[in-house]
């Protein structure tokens, strides 16, 4: 979606709740994909998103354009919610469980199971995002955006809020950090 | 490892696209029955923000929360969960409804239920109360905020805007030049019928007395045009905003 017609909708989205429901199903596959990506485990995955989805739905009237995609307001709230998480190792999770599913087009612990069963077939993936997470945050934020989610520096600049020299040299750092820890283990 | 070597096995790494549909509609179902209250909760503190210096807003608070006056029991958010609780609005939002609108009016609140845009739901479809035959467009369900109950709910009347005799023939000729209709339906069908199709995105308004279903302020002219041949029955769906077929489908046999 272009940025004029998506800057059209979120505009939209603040009176009619269908545009908002339109905003959601353009975000949700990349928001879930990337806090998947962050935490490596689906029921956490699911919280998390859960959580980053209220609180933009909370703050979507604060919400001002600044002529950079709206993703990239929720990969910074997903940002946060991923650190809530690792700061309190205990989410306390949004309750979907009271609202009922729909005439069942399908089973959702089918889907866990063989989502799971997806996730843990990447097992390089999982190796690598083990180490990842062993180093502070901040360099795992810049690592997974750059090498996870292909962003360029200007667009992790926009997500984090933070100058493009000063994500270089996040980069630059946290690659460090992460060599010493492959080279630790071997 | 290499410098080089990391960032290779980080540039290969990947994960295939995991979903979860079923989380996914559960959290918009959420999102949505949850919109009209963060955005009333967002219009109070942006008013109280804005008017107000902070100690009056301290004051007031006291005041008003003491008085059960800031919360009353007629507001919007009141009258959607009292809607909710209703059997038969649950019914409707667990097969996708959404609450597109909340009046209020005087004692009484006016919740106006329709399918999300695009969804078709099939009256037929909704087992309590609303059974009617054809598209179901919507519930407004009326709810008396002193009972804290649902008093009436009735089916949202089609509104339709009526067929000017050029809008006909302009839906016509789309239909004869378009290529789907022309493949589906045999060229010595005859039309029977050209009606308006209803409006399809509504809202409430309030008047003196009484609050009235209107179309949204949309452009939307679709008309519906009903072709026969040896009792079979088609039907083609024409945008006259952008001239083009919405859709063709066969209707099955006339009944006798």
């Amino acid at each position: 979606m272009d940025l004029s017609k998506e800057k059209g909708l979120i505009e939209k989205a603040k009176k009619d709740p269908e545009a908002f429901g339109k905003i959601f199903d353009e975000n949700y596959p990349k928001i879930f994909g990337y806090i998947l990506k962050r935490v490596a485990n689906l029921e956490i995955a699911q919280d998390v998103t859960s959580e980053t989805f209220l609180k933009a739905l909370k703050n979507l009237w604060k919400f001002r354009w600044r002529n950079i995609p709206f993703s990239a307001w929720l990969y910074r709230i997903a940002n946060n919610e991923i650190a809530n998480f690792f700061r309190k190792r205990k989410y306390k999770s949004v309750s979907l469980e009271k609202i009922p599913e729909p005439i069942a087009v399908s089973n959702p612990s089918i889907e866990i199971i063989e989502a799971q069963e997806k996730l843990k077939a990447h097992k390089d993936f999982l190796a690598l995002q083990e180490k990842i997470l062993r180093l502070p945050l901040k360099y795992q934020e810049v690592i997974s955006l750059r090498f996870f989610e292909k962003k360029k520096i200007r667009e992790i600049a926009e997500i984090l809020g933070k100058k493009e020299g000063t994500i270089k040299s996040l980069l630059r750092r946290g690659l460090e950090k992460l060599r010493e820890k492959f080279n630790a283990t071997f | 490892m290499e410098e080089e070597n990391l960032i290779k096995k980080l540039e290969e790494a990947s994960l295939p696209e995991i979903e979860i549909p079923s989380h996914k509609r559960k959290l918009k179902r959420v999102l949505l029955n949850k919109y009209f209250r963060e955005k009333r909760n967002w219009e109070i503190f942006n008013i109280l923000r804005k008017v107000v210096p902070v100690g009056a807003i301290v004051i007031i608070l006291i005041i008003l929360i003491s008085n059960n006056l800031i919360f009353p029991q007629y507001s919007l958010a009141k009258a959607k969960e009292i809607a909710i609780r209703d059997p038969q609005i649950k019914e409707l939002i667990e097969k996708g409804a959404i609450i597109k609108d909340v009046k209020i009016l005087q004692d009484k609140a006016y919740v106006l239920v329709q399918p999300l845009a695009g969804a078709e739901m099939e009256a037929e479809e909704i087992k309590t109360g609303l059974k009617t035959e054809g598209e179901f467009l919507g519930a407004l369900a009326e709810v008396d905020l002193k009972e804290k109950k649902v008093s009436r709910i009735e089916k949202v009347t089609p509104q339709f805007s009526p067929l000017a005799e050029g809008e006909k023939e302009k839906a016509k000729e789309i239909a004869e030049n378009n290529p789907e209709i022309r493949k589906i339906i045999p060229e010595e069908a005859e039309i029977t019928k050209i009606m308006p199709v209803p409006f399809s995105q509504l809202r409430l308004i309030k008047e003196k007395n009484s609050v009235r279903v209107v179309p949204e302020q949309i452009k939307e002219k679709r008309v519906r045009i009903i072709y026969e041949l040896n009792k079979n029955q088609w039907e083609g769906e024409i945008d006259l905003i952008e001239e083009k077929v919405g859709g063709v489908k066969f209707l099955g046999e006339t009944e006798e």
